[in-house]
């Protein structure tokens, strides 16, 4: 079986010229962890996801400390916002380079890359790299698992 | 004539690259070193069995048993207690934080080395001061400049003292007695230049001061029964320490002595404990002896002394003063180890002429522990401290260290010139 056969057609992706505010507000909209970044010709350049934008609150001493169970409140930290200019700011400023496989990929060979990279979702992309759609680990390990129901029982 | 020109040059260029940072310090003085060996057996005045004996295993064993004692007490989290404990105490009182931060720091790098040390309380400084909602560099740059200040007044706490005293012959309670007092003042310099340096930033009131109060020192401690064991041996290390000449012992023996014994009753996964050893710093002060016992060997450092020794019509607490102010302003720029490796010969040659070095070896001390504090890359302590700054969204440039530790630098250069030059009779005993 190939990936296209049970990925998401409907893929939410956001233009290499947006803001990360425009990027947080479909991320916010379409209430998704994973927002592929495209080229004007709709092929992916990169990827934005929710921890990348919650990374731009996060303190400082979040990556200083191994440890933060001892910090029982985060006081002024808790309401420290991002600023207008780090908002108006490209999201290719933050992305994240892009794993993706074309929609031809067998299913075993995309969860093990998903497994790999550690990621929740995996864009697919289709006839000259355009990108066509995505699949979470659910899709494909429902679609895998599938399989096992024509497994003979002994 | 052509040995001592060349191995002027084998040492000069490796300060150039190590001030460049064009290769990095250790690779710089290994290389250096076999140059140095090169050049002596190629020219007849160095081989290897002189080099080997221009290693001072006293400085190496001293560093490396205090360094194995950092190595045990680092994981237990002793260091974060001290600093939550700190940032509590001080209720987010700005001023009154950044008094407890630099004491803390510098008492703890009196004794252990300070890089650790602001390794460690650099990254709860920041938390403490992100919590409150102020800026964390006033209390970050303290932390590197009061320890780095602080360091000048014990024997184990600065590379450079533990080289002067192994060459000077010099006892930790000789610290005590020549240099702690001149420290104390110099180190109040320090913190009053600091204050009005930052007297906009600390004139701030934190807007929440509760989540400090809510930090519980006891949980950020991971592992008390190791710290309270480390601290244990630590301590009877320093009063053997301070007891070092009724027993006759070396400090290199005390620390070694005390790192098996930590070893011992800690029983640490050895490897682990091995790999946070900084193995470059020993091998970097290795192939400094080696390279700089070349240049002694060569000559060089000899026609140094002679046109030092021809300074004898001015009055030897000014040589005292010309040498603070020179090892100080070598010291902001270079690394100030191999400037105090290159300096010992020099004032030892001196001493042999009939010069009066005792001043001298303090002079030396209180220049190169003070200058560094000059510029950002000016100690060990300034770098990882700028380092540690750049991982957030407010790094300490170098100009800004230029405006604030600068002044820090000449202040507690001057009131120890001042000190030098009214206690002088104190440092010719």
């Amino acid at each position: 079986m190939e990936i296209r056969a049970c990925m998401k057609h409907n893929v939410f992706s956001i233009s290499a010229r947006a803001t990360i505010r425009q990027a947080a507000a479909l991320v916010l909209e379409r209430h998704i962890g994973l927002l592929p970044v495209v080229d004007e010709l709709g092929k992916p350049v990169g990827v934005i996801r929710l921890a990348d934008l919650l990374s731009l609150e996060l303190p400082d001493f979040f990556n200083l400390l191994p440890d933060l169970d001892f910090v029982h409140d985060f006081g002024a930290v808790e309401t420290t916002r991002p600023t207008p200019q780090e908002l108006a700011r490209p999201v290719t400023s933050i992305m994240q380079p892009i794993t993706f496989v074309e929609e031809t990929c067998g299913l075993l060979r995309a969860y093990a890359l998903m497994v790999k990279h550690n990621l929740h979702d995996l864009p697919v992309v289709g006839n000259g790299g355009v990108l066509v759609g995505i699949a979470s680990r659910v899709d494909l390990g429902a679609a895998i698992l599938s399989s096992w129901m024509t497994v003979e029982a002994p | 004539m052509i040995a001592q020109f060349l191995a002027a040059l084998i040492f000069l260029a490796s300060l150039w690259l190590i001030f460049t940072e064009k290769l990095n310090r250790t690779i710089t003085g290994l290389l250096g070193a076999a140059l140095m060996v090169g050049l002596g057996k190629l020219l007849g005045f160095y081989d290897e069995a002189r080099a080997i004996a221009a290693v001072d295993y006293n400085t190496l064993g001293l560093l490396l048993g205090m360094m194995i004692l950092v190595a045990l007490l680092e994981p237990t989290g002793f260091f974060q207690f001290l600093a939550v404990w700190a940032g509590r105490i001080s209720q987010g009182r700005p001023v009154r934080l950044l008094i407890l931060l630099g004491v803390v720091t510098t008492i703890v790098s009196m004794f252990l080395d300070n890089v650790t040390t602001v390794v460690l309380i650099a990254p709860v400084t920041i938390l403490i001061c992100e919590i409150l909602g102020i800026s964390a560099t006033p209390y970050l740059m303290a932390e590197a400049l009061l320890s780095d200040t602080g360091g000048v007044s014990t024997l184990v706490g600065d590379p450079p003292n533990m080289l002067i005293a192994s060459a000077a012959g010099f006892s930790f309670n000789d610290f005590l007695t020549h240099s702690l007092p001149i420290v104390v003042v110099v180190w109040f310099t320090a913190l009053l230049v600091l204050r009005y340096l930052f007297r906009r930033e600390l004139a701030v009131l934190p807007p929440n001061t509760e989540a400090v109060l809510k930090l519980d020192p006891r949980e950020s401690l991971d592992d008390p029964k190791t710290a309270q064991r480390v601290l244990l041996v630590l301590g009877g290390a320093i009063l053997l320490f301070f007891l070092e000449e009724l027993f006759g012992l070396s400090p290199a023996f005390i620390a070694l002595g005390a790192a098996s014994i930590a070893l011992v009753w800690v029983r640490p996964d050895i490897n682990d404990v091995l790999r946070r050893i900084e193995w470059g710093v020993l091998i970097f002060f290795g192939a400094l002896f080696v390279m700089v016992g070349g240049l002694e060997a060569s000559g060089a450092l000899g026609g140094l002394v002679s046109l030092l020794e021809r300074l004898d019509t001015i009055p030897p607490v000014l040589l005292g003063l010309v040498l603070l102010w020179f090892s100080a302003g070598l010291s902001a720029f270079v690394d100030n180890v191999p400037i105090t490796i290159a300096l010992i010969p020099v004032l030892q040659g001196l001493g042999a002429r009939g010069v009066d070095i005792q001043p001298l070896w303090w002079a030396l001390a209180f220049g190169a522990g003070f200058g560094g504090n000059g510029t950002i890359i000016g100690s060990t302590a300034n770098i990882v401290v700028a380092s540690i700054s750049e991982r957030t969204r407010t790094p300490i440039t170098s100009q800004l260290w230029n405006k604030r530790g600068l002044p820090v630098m000449l202040a507690t250069c001057t009131v120890a010139s001042v000190l030098y030059f009214i206690l002088y009779p104190m440092f010719t005993r």
